[in-house]
């Protein structure tokens, strides 16, 4: 104690910074402990026990180190820090947590040191503990702000992707595609949905969604009262950061979060336009993205929500501007080849057909062209479903009645959009397409319909004239050709074959005809007027008829054309015409022959090959520039000559000279001397022409007089037989044979055939069977002869019915079997 | 196809079966086709030759079968051919009975109508 009563100084004198070693130790800011070797505690300072909330007598003796650590630290101190200090001798910063007398922890860093003996025996421990909790902290929110500044740069990775995919998006929904899938790497949200604007149906469509479970999947209006349609009115970025406050402003949102167990929405408009003047933006669509728990956004993190509502925007904008131009593009590329492919039809049913087809799937689901053309008008269909019949006619009859397309509206049960087909103000038929709502509606699509149906419309129209004009000519062409040649005249016969062009083409103008000038002159016919169709038709009819009254007993050839090319002068479509015309009479056999222009006439003689008359040749019809001095020739003709008229189509063929088609004519005509002549002149155009050729055909053979002898080859075709008995009437008939006796060779003969074909010819389709017929005074002989093997159980000559008939109708047969069979038969004329 | 040689009537009961033209091998079998197709379950069939041109051996053979199967049914049949001509000669000369044959085709249906 001092005399002023102040504080005694003397004796415990100090400087304030002359600690007392004993209260340092104890009131150090770090604690102490000293341990015994095994962790038992001996010593402890205040400081540690104050931290921790111990009593002295707690620890010493009764507690080691370690059992003031934590689980997971007892474990480190078992496995690291003892043997650490047992080999070091001491160990330093050890971050430890220290569990106080109530649980609660300490972080702490431990500093430790072995103390030996002389003898170097580890004595005791000396532990110092610093309190670490302020430093824990510290290192916490170092390491929080490091992961914050990752999922930043994580968050700008991936908006940078999707702002690369954005610019790569060529159409809406790959635009789509792109912005949903950035909320869920970019802000952790849950799920993501993204809604449209449907400008031309005022709607918000729903596109996509990462998790459809979530929210309501309706398309709305844009007027709608829902979250979606208002934040989309407004334009405005919109953060409902709980439940409660969806309840507040959006109840319907406040539902599906609840029922998706979503505690935050986030509402971004995808907008266009200036940002900064508000009200300018456009709103091209909302995407939605929600967390599962109450998430707050930083204002970096609604930053960069904004930016990528405008980044999707401008590539919504772009995407729409590119679909606009490429379907537009498709559609006027879609007219062009339609228009191309209905052109490439002539023929009216297949020109429809081919529209709905076209029009089938490209543009609808279901196509139906109706046109109303002749009494059951023509219908074509192509697609489907169908839509309900009585609905669409009522619609049908709506867009005719009023002339305008009839378009599709929603929940009309009919789905079905009908277009007149109009030309020249006048209906003529409806175009009803049935579409998937998704595929109609758009302004610009309507049109483009009435553009289709306009194009449809008239290339309709054109195949329906060409029918029209085409039938016409047809029925004309048909009644011209069809007139009698004359027939049942034993002096002559007459086969014609008229082949219309394979391809679908107007008729031709070629034509043929014959005719009696005198009971004793015949005349012939072949031509070809240029041009095809009606116009063609109708003056091969005119030329016709001007042949025929030019044709007299006086006249002859030259003078016919002479009278042709006069006719000219008026008929102006007639100029150019070409013709073979000749006269023959019966009674000489001579033949007198012009050609104007055309082919020449083949001929064949019984006697040797054929030839064609290569004289009195003059221009065609009408030319001014040809020779047009008409010259005739005369030749007389021997009994059994066959005389062959024709046109071009028989002998041109692409790709072979004109020399070429003569020379396979004359051959081909000269092997089927034998053949009977019925049937003979649709034989020659097999061969020559086949079935695909370009043009038209028409042919006439004359077959002269009367032969003396008939001698046939026919196929083993049973058809031959009927040509083979038209030539053998003929020529009987001419020969005057009594009825009775010529029906009984007829059928005899016949007979024959048949059993040379039927039995000779069983494994042989290519056979030939040969027949030849004379006739004397008394009887008339025939032979038939085939090359087969008879075979079979018709083989037995003495039965069958066909033999029979022939034992019974003729009065002498006989059966000559060597190579081959032949029959030899007899009958003699007149009654028996 | 076969309609440019055959067609078909009705008098009464009787099934009126026409052919025309020339009926050989070629079409025979055709021909027959289409007429048991029509007489089948028919109660009288009256076969008209008379525009038939020309009847071979197996126009026999057709009307042979037809009449057989009539027979077998106890249904009657009646060819009709005229006085002269190809088809009566052609029967003729197979010696069809003559009570099958007629020559008048309303007589021969009345007849069977009865």
């Amino acid at each position: 104690m001092s005399e002023s009563g102040g504080p005694d100084v003397t004796q415990e004198l100090r400087l304030p910074w002359d600690d007392d070693p004993e209260d340092l130790y104890e009131h150090a800011p770090c604690g102490y402990l000293t341990t015994l070797p095994d962790g038992t505690i001996v010593r402890v300072n205040e400081t540690f026990l104050t931290w921790t909330g111990y009593a002295r007598t707690d620890l010493i003796g009764h507690k080691r180190f370690r059992d003031l650590l934590t689980p997971g630290d007892q474990i480190f101190h078992e496995t690291h820090y003892a043997p650490l200090l047992t080999m070091q001798g001491e160990v330093h910063e050890i971050a430890l947590d220290v569990v106080r007398a109530d649980r609660s922890r300490v972080p702490t860093l431990v500093n430790a040191v072995l103390e030996s003996g002389p003898n170097g025996t580890p004595r005791i421990i000396r532990t110092m503990i610093f309190n670490a909790t302020e430093r824990r902290r510290y290192e916490r929110e170092l390491l929080g702000s490091r992961r914050a500044a990752e999922s930043s740069e994580q968050r700008v990775r991936v908006l940078q992707q999707i702002v690369a995919d954005l610019a790569a998006a060529p159409t809406e929904a790959e635009v789509a595609e792109a912005v949903i899938r950035a909320p869920e790497p970019a802000f952790q949200a849950a799920s993501s949905s993204i809604f449209l604007v449907d400008p031309e149906r005022d709607e918000l469509v729903a596109v996509s969604s990462t998790d459809p479970t979530t929210g309501n999947w309706d398309d709305m209006p844009r007027s709608s009262t829902r979250a979606v349609a208002e934040v989309a009115r407004r334009g405005d970025l919109h953060v409902i950061a709980t439940v409660a406050e969806a309840e507040e402003h959006f109840p319907d949102l406040a539902e599906s979060m609840r029922r998706s167990e979503r505690k935050t929405v986030v509402l971004l408009p995808l907008t266009t336009g200036p940002a900064e003047e508000h009200g300018a933006v456009a709103v091209l669509g909302v995407l939605a993205f929600s967390f599962r728990e109450e998430r707050v956004l930083t204002d970096g993190e609604l930053r960069v929500i904004r930016l990528l509502g405008q980044q999707a925007g401008q590539a919504l904008d772009r995407a729409r501007l590119y679909d606009e131009g490429r379907r537009r593009e498709d559609r006027s590329s879609f007219l062009a080849r339609t228009t191309r492919a209905l052109d490439e039809q002539h023929r009216l049913l297949q020109r429809a057909r081919r529209l709905v087809e076209r029009v089938v799937p490209e543009i609808a689901d279901w196509a139906l062209v109706r046109l109303q053309v002749g009494p059951a008008g023509l219908v074509e269909y192509h697609g489907g479903p169908a839509p309900d019949p009585e609905l669409l006619d009522a619609r049908v009859a709506e867009a005719v009645e009023t002339c305008a397309p009839v378009y599709a509206g929603d929940g009309d049960g009919l789905d079905c959009t009908v277009l007149p087909l109009t030309v020249r103000g006048r209906v003529i038929g409806t175009l009803a397409l049935r579409m998937a709502p998704d595929r109609r509606g758009a302004g610009a699509d309507r049109l483009f319909l009435v553009d289709l149906a306009d194009r449809a419309a008239l290339a309709l129209e054109n195949a329906r004239l060409y029918e029209q004009e085409r039938a016409i000519a047809r029925t004309l062409q048909r009644s011209l050709l069809a007139a009698d040649v004359p027939g049942a005249d034993s002096r002559f016969a007459l086969e014609t074959h008229y082949q219309a062009a394979a391809q679908d083409l107007e008729v031709g103008g070629d034509w043929y005809d014959a005719f009696l000038i005198t009971a004793n002159k015949l005349a012939v016919v072949v031509g070809d007027v240029v041009g095809r169709g009606i116009d063609a038709a109708t003056t091969m009819g005119q030329l016709r008829s001007a042949i025929r009254a030019l044709a007299t007993a006086e006249n002859g050839p030259a003078r016919l054309l002479e009278g042709l090319d006069r006719f000219c002068e008026r008929v102006e479509s007639a100029r150019m015409a070409t013709v073979v015309y000749a006269e023959i009479d019966l009674l000489s056999g001579e033949l007198a022959y012009a050609t104007a222009g055309h082919l020449p006439l083949l001929l064949h003689e019984p006697a040797g090959p054929p030839q064609y008359l290569m004289q009195a040749r003059s221009a065609p019809l009408g030319s001014r520039a040809g020779d047009r001095r008409r010259v005739e020739d005369r030749i007389r003709l021997t009994g059994g000559s066959r005389l062959l008229l024709y046109t071009d189509g028989l002998i041109e063929r692409r790709g072979r000279g004109l020399d070429r088609g003569f020379e396979i004519l004359a051959r081909e005509f000269s092997r089927l001397r034998d053949a009977p002549l019925k049937g003979l002149t649709a034989g020659l155009a097999d061969i020559l022409v086949g079935r695909d050729h370009g043009d038209d055909v028409c042919m006439l053979c004359l077959s002269l007089g009367t032969e003396e002898r008939l001698e046939r080859s026919i196929g083993a075709d049973p058809v031959q037989i009927s040509r083979l008995r038209a030539d053998m009437r003929g020529w009987m008939a001419g020969h005057g044979i009594d009825p009775d006796c010529l029906n009984a060779v007829l059928l005899a003969s016949s007979e024959a055939v048949a059993n040379a074909i039927e039995h000779g010819y069983r494994d042989d389709p290519f056979g030939m069977v040969d027949v030849s017929a004379t006739i004397s005074a008394d009887a008339v002989e025939v032979r038939v002869s085939d090359h087969g093997a008879w075979r079979g159980p018709g083989a037995d000559l003495a039965r069958g019915r066909g033999l029979q008939l022939i034992y019974e109708s003729m009065d002498e047969v006989s059966f000559d079997q060597g190579e081959g069979t032949t029959v030899t038969m007899r009958r003699h004329r007149g009654a028996r | 196809m076969t309609d440019h040689w055959v067609s078909f009537s009705r008098r009464g009961t009787a099934e009126l079966v026409h052919l025309k033209g020339e009926i050989d091998l070629a079409n025979a079998n055709d021909i027959g086709r289409a007429i048991v197709a029509r007489t089948t379950g028919a109660d009288a069939v009256v076969i008209d030759l008379t525009a038939v041109s020309f009847l071979d051996s197996a126009g026999v053979r057709l009307l042979d079968f037809i009449v057989g199967d009539l027979d077998d049914r106890r249904k009657p049949v009646r060819l009709v051919v005229g006085e002269h001509g190809a088809a009566r000669m052609t029967l003729q000369l197979c010696s069809f009975r003559s009570d099958l044959l007629a020559t008048d085709l309303d007589r021969a249906a009345e007849e069977l109508d009865r």
